[in-house]
């Protein structure tokens, strides 16, 4: 290899990790900006990852929409005046959806996969991340994250907030937990012990 | 070589003070500060480790873009370091450059992390550092000097390879992968053996030939694992149940690959040693594609396992390499302890199965201990 190829290669290798870093710098930050945004009902869970440090997963509580069962949906067109969501619609095939205003869809190639629109995350720092988890565990209030979403159905989580249950919710989940505790009727027949 | 010998030497007769003197000086002219090298190492390895660590507490109270600028202003400089100064600064202390040019690659790998946190992306591993290998490798095949280098290339390679095929084929991905998907997983995580012939073609031309001998050595240790792993994996029945391990097809290709690395090897650097180390790669691509076939039949799977250590005994012999030797006898006389208690499972709750077992390790490690003493070859380079 000749002085004058190889100072020039030495030059591109140093130039391409910038030129790659800035540019996708330049392309998140794009990306991050562009949106709609609404505010989508969550429970939460908090595990960690190697790269990107401490975050809150969760998954969707999207009103209108029985708990995902077996397949879920790939996309779900989401109703009402941004960021208040009224109610969404649910496609399991998103190529079969009807024409919509404001889609999401599971992205496949993302972290989560087809349950791209059952479960998110959100980067947060060490202290908040912990304080979250504690916050996602009292169960009198509910954790409700702001998503930016654009017309091509990608979407981003951006934040999360927790505001108290409103009185419905509040006999919903005094329903569900009375249920349990109930004591179990007596058996129709005593056995004795042998 | 320790001047302690030469000094032995010198009193024993054998050589005149001048000859001691030469040799001295010779040897502090010549010698390679391998402790030097080592901490320079493990220190640019505790760094790089640091600024994981220290990104990923994700501190919010400062603005995403003034921490993304201030991340990417360090990664110019070092960068502009290396550019301006590099020829300089490995005259005088190469080991300086080497952990320069991890720390770099480092602050890069981390880059993707803060750009994540900042702006919410979350793709899976392999992705970023798959972007990461494209805009670093240059720069780590350009300049690098050792083993942390080396590592950083081979480590983020298989890193990389295997989280695209498990985040693929496992949960989240494809829920029933196909014939032709896991072909493409066995030829895509066989790749970074592929470095093994790049390095070997390298090797003898390049102004650092320590850092493509040790890329050479760590592919080549990678094929070894992998091909070993295969062994394990059909000795516990974990072949053609489901995802990655269903096909032998995907095993074949990996074999495959690992075959045309091992005769790259070979032809890329003439010469015992370069041979022996193509036959060891292809050796380990032959193994792990043989596994397969084996699965679930103890004493075939067991038998495979020390036929390629075997071989990698075998090659070390011939090439002169004390240490793989010694290694390989060790790790054969393991999985013959190993197979042992997989044999004789029921019979070890009574005490005379305990007892067979004991006499068998004892057998065994004593054997071990007399092969590696009788055939090892010399050590050329004796420890000081």
């Amino acid at each position: 290899m000749s002085r004058g190829l190889q100072s020039i290669g030495r030059l591109a290798a140093v130039l391409l990790p910038l030129a790659g870093l800035g540019g996708l710098w330049v392309m998140s930050d794009r990306t991050y900006q562009q949106g709609t945004e609404w505010e989508v009902p969550i429970d939460g869970f908090d595990p960690r990852d190697f790269l990107r440090g401490h975050y809150v997963e969760f998954t969707y509580d999207w009103p209108g929409v029985e708990e995902f069962r077996d397949a879920p949906p790939q996309m779900l067109c989401l109703e009402g005046t941004a960021p208040q969501l009224a109610r969404v619609t649910a496609f399991v095939d998103a190529a079969a959806a009807e024409p919509c205003a404001h889609p999401v869809r599971a992205d496949a190639s993302g972290v989560y996969g087809w349950e791209g629109l059952a479960r998110g995350r959100l980067y947060l720092d060490q202290d908040r991340a912990m304080a979250m988890q504690q916050e996602l565990q009292d169960a009198d209030q509910r954790g409700i994250v702001t998503i930016r979403q654009r017309e091509d159905g990608s979407f981003t989580a951006i934040a999360i907030r927790f505001r108290p249950l409103t009185p419905d919710e509040r006999a919903i989940r005094d329903a569900q937990n009375a249920e349990p505790l109930r004591p179990p009727p007596a058996p129709p027949i005593m056995v004795a012990p042998r | 070589m320790s001047a302690r010998k030469i000094a032995t030497w010198h009193e024993a007769g054998l050589i005149d003070a001048a000859t001691r003197d030469r040799l001295l000086a010779y040897e502090t002219a010549h010698a390679r500060p391998l402790a030097l090298w080592a901490v320079f190492g493990i220190g640019a390895l505790a760094i790089g480790l640091g600024l994981v660590s220290v990104i990923a507490a994700n501190w919010e109270d400062i603005p995403g873009q003034l921490r993304l600028g201030v991340h990417l202003g360090l990664i110019a400089a070092a960068l502009a370091a290396l550019l301006l100064r590099e020829g300089r600064l490995a005259e005088t202390s190469p080991w300086a450059v080497e952990a320069l040019v991890f720390v770099t690659a480092v602050l890069g790998l981390t880059f993707f992390g803060h750009l994540g946190q900042v702006y919410q992306t979350s793709s899976p591993l392999w992705q970023p550092l798959a972007v990461w290998l494209a805009l670093f490798a240059p720069l780590l095949l350009l300049s690098g000097r050792s083993w942390p280098a080396a590592l950083a290339l081979i480590g983020g390679a298989v890193w990389c390879a295997w989280d695209y095929a498990s985040s693929t084929t496992g949960y989240g991905g494809m829920r029933d992968p196909s014939l032709g998907w896991l072909v493409w997983i066995g030829f895509v995580t066989a790749l970074p053996v592929m470095f093994a012939p790049l390095a070997a073609g390298l090797r003898g031309r390049s102004t650092r030939p320590d850092f493509w001998r040790r890329l050479e050595q760590l592919a080549l240790a990678y094929a070894v694992a992998g091909a070993s792993l295969a062994c394990a994996l059909a000795s516990a029945g974990g072949f053609g149940n489901s995802g990655m391990t269903k096909e032998w097809a995907s095993l074949a290709t990996s074999g495959a690959v690992a075959l045309i690395a091992g005769l790259g090897v070979v032809l890329a650097r003439p010469g015992t040693s370069g041979r022996m180390a193509g036959a060891i790669i292809a050796g380990a691509g032959l193994a792990g594609a043989l596994a397969y076939g084996v699965n679930d039949v103890v004493v075939a799977a067991a038998a495979l396992f020390m036929a390629l250590w075997v071989g990698i005994a075998a090659a070390a012999l011939v090439a002169q390499w004390r240490g793989v030797f010694q290694l390989a006898v060790g790790v054969i006389a393991l999985r013959l302890i190993v197979l042992s208690f997989e044999l004789a499972g029921d019979l070890l709750t009574s005490g005379a199965g305990l007892i067979a077992a004991g006499l068998m390790i004892l057998g065994v490690a004593w054997i071990a201990v007399r092969v590696s003493k009788r055939f090892a070859p010399r050590d050329e380079e004796p420890e000081a």
